[in-house]
């Protein structure tokens, strides 16, 4: 009896499970949820796959599925709510220690993490997973020009954190620790 | 060109900073900054943001979460690979057939002529997940079609058993798939088979819902009498065509079909020859419930000899005209 070949699916988690597994880490800051929605995202495609609907960039097309999932994922206002209390008990993210202790890179994850859901996806699709926005527009359900100024007010929000705390040390302001 | 004022430049200097600014934004920008300081300030906030953004792209997550999750995954996907199933519905003869198959063998066969199809509810019961998939399918579909031609004399599909309700009803699946090509026992012969003489009817209702019709041949059972009492349902019509398919004689009496037995050659259980219908040492043929074969070929090709006494070699039947 002939057996469909799994081989051209396996190819697929092993080029990309990784990947989409550290998107979903970073977008929803808690590892348990990118463990259940990555292997949602596979199994999902796997569906698609076994039934020949697996369309053309492959890559694309499993972080279209994540972003659907996680997105479905925090519709409810409930679950924001829940989300929110997760982003506050991030699991991957290191505490923040006052201002003018903290490194650059954990004042960029703690405002990536407070961006609304849509610019938090376009941003990471675009700055760290490096799509173009028309792929980013087609993952989001809106225009490239959407995506765009989506992934501009994120960043815009990153400039203004990091010239915030520059200023706060240069300045010695009220937030940074004074001795003892 | 006027220089935009610094609120609106300030896209191009995110998209300048990205490498993403086309040359109009180029242009624009070049032209602001060259007076604005403060907005000069900003681009090279905006590249810094940039230059940040790589230890962003290379953080690490922990890689005993990530083998964690990628375990489940693959256990999640061989739980799903069990799960699915393909099928495709074949125009024949007997109708529209459904023929589906997993990983492990073809799981059901289903006439879908007269009563609402069983199967979703069927493999919905089980977990399973359909998918349509006729190129899949086509190999069985060969085999199908050979097999109702007559051109082949088995459909040597391998099968999955898990749509059996019970052992009871597997034993009794098992029994019937040694019957051979072109021969047929009564509902008695395979309640004996299984060691329950008794459950004669419990036989026939293992029968009645054998998921995998025609692979695991229980048209090949009929009463003891000759009778083909029942099909599938009520498709009696169909035993008869498969019957006659594989040159079992059966002829039309009020209305209902009936194996020719006087026919056909006899085989007492556990003898290695078979003999005419008239033959003395097939006296048991009333008591013994017999294999009973439609041609001296059929019981030939099963690997059973003439008998020596009958000799059903040098007098065989007249083959009966068939209606």
């Amino acid at each position: 009896m002939v057996v469909v070949s799994d081989e051209g699916f396996q190819y697929l988690v092993v080029e990309h499970h990784g990947e989409i597994y550290r998107y979903l880490v970073r977008i929803t800051g808690r590892s348990t949820d990118a463990d259940d929605l990555s292997q949602e995202t596979f199994l999902r495609a796997f569906r698609a796959y076994a039934s020949g609907k697996l369309c053309g960039d492959a890559r694309a097309w499993l972080f279209a599925i994540a972003t659907n999932l996680m997105r479905n994922h925090f519709r409810s206002q409930k679950r924001r709510q829940r989300a929110h209390d997760a982003m506050m008990m991030r699991d991957v993210a290191t505490e923040p220690d006052g201002a003018s202790g903290r490194e650059v890179g954990e004042i960029i994850e703690e405002v990536v993490a407070e961006l609304p859901l849509k610019q938090r996806a376009a941003f990471l699709q675009r700055k760290v997973h490096g799509f173009e926005y028309d792929t980013i527009a087609k993952n989001l359900g809106c225009s490239p020009d959407s995506a765009r100024a989506n992934v501009f007010q994120a960043t815009k929000k990153i400039r203004r954190a990091l010239d915030g705390s520059a200023k706060r040390v240069d300045g010695k302001s009220s937030h940074a620790k004074e001795g003892p | 060109m006027k220089p935009l004022d610094c609120a609106r430049i300030e896209t191009d200097l995110a998209a300048v900073a990205a490498d993403e600014g086309n040359a109009a934004a180029q242009r624009r920008v070049s032209a602001h900054i060259e007076h604005c300081e403060a907005c000069r300030a900003m681009l090279d906030d905006y590249r810094n943001v940039e230059s940040e953004l790589a230890a962003l792209r290379e953080r690490r997550v922990d890689p005993g979460h990530l083998g964690q999750a990628r375990e489940r995954l693959e256990a999640g996907l061989a739980d799903l690979r069990r799960r699915i199933v393909r099928y495709a519905i074949f125009a024949s003869p007997l109708g529209n057939v459904l023929v589906a198959r997993t990983e492990m063998g073809v799981v059901l066969v289903e006439y879908l002529r007269g009563h609402a199809a069983r199967w979703p509810a069927m493999l919905e019961a089980e977990g399973l997940e359909p998918i349509e998939d006729e190129a899949e399918l086509s190999s069985l579909h060969r085999d199908f079609g050979n097999y109702l031609a007559g051109r082949s004399r088995q459909l040597d599909w391998p099968v999955d058993w898990r749509l059996v309700r019970s052992d009871f009803q597997r034993e009794v699946l098992k029994a019937t798939a040694a019957i051979p090509y072109g021969a047929v026992v009564s509902y008695k012969r395979v309640a004996r088979e299984i060691g329950q003489p008794k459950a004669v009817r419990a036989v026939a209702q293992a029968l009645r819902h054998n998921p995998v019709a025609i692979a695991i041949p229980c048209h090949r059972v009929i009463g003891s009498e000759g009778t083909l009492v029942g099909y599938a349902g009520g498709k009696t019509d169909l035993k008869e065509k498969l019957l006659s398919v594989e040159g079992v004689p059966v002829e039309r009496a009020r209305g209902d079909y009936r194996v020719a037995r006087d026919s056909m050659y006899v085989l007492v259980p556990g003898d290695t020859e078979y003999c005419l219908p008239s033959c003395p040492s097939a006296e048991t043929l009333r008591s013994g419930w017999p294999t009973l074969f439609g041609s001296r070929e059929r019981a030939e090709s099963a690997g059973y000899r003439p008998c020596t006494t009958c000799r059903p070699d040098l007098h065989p039947l007249v083959p009966r005209r068939m209606p």
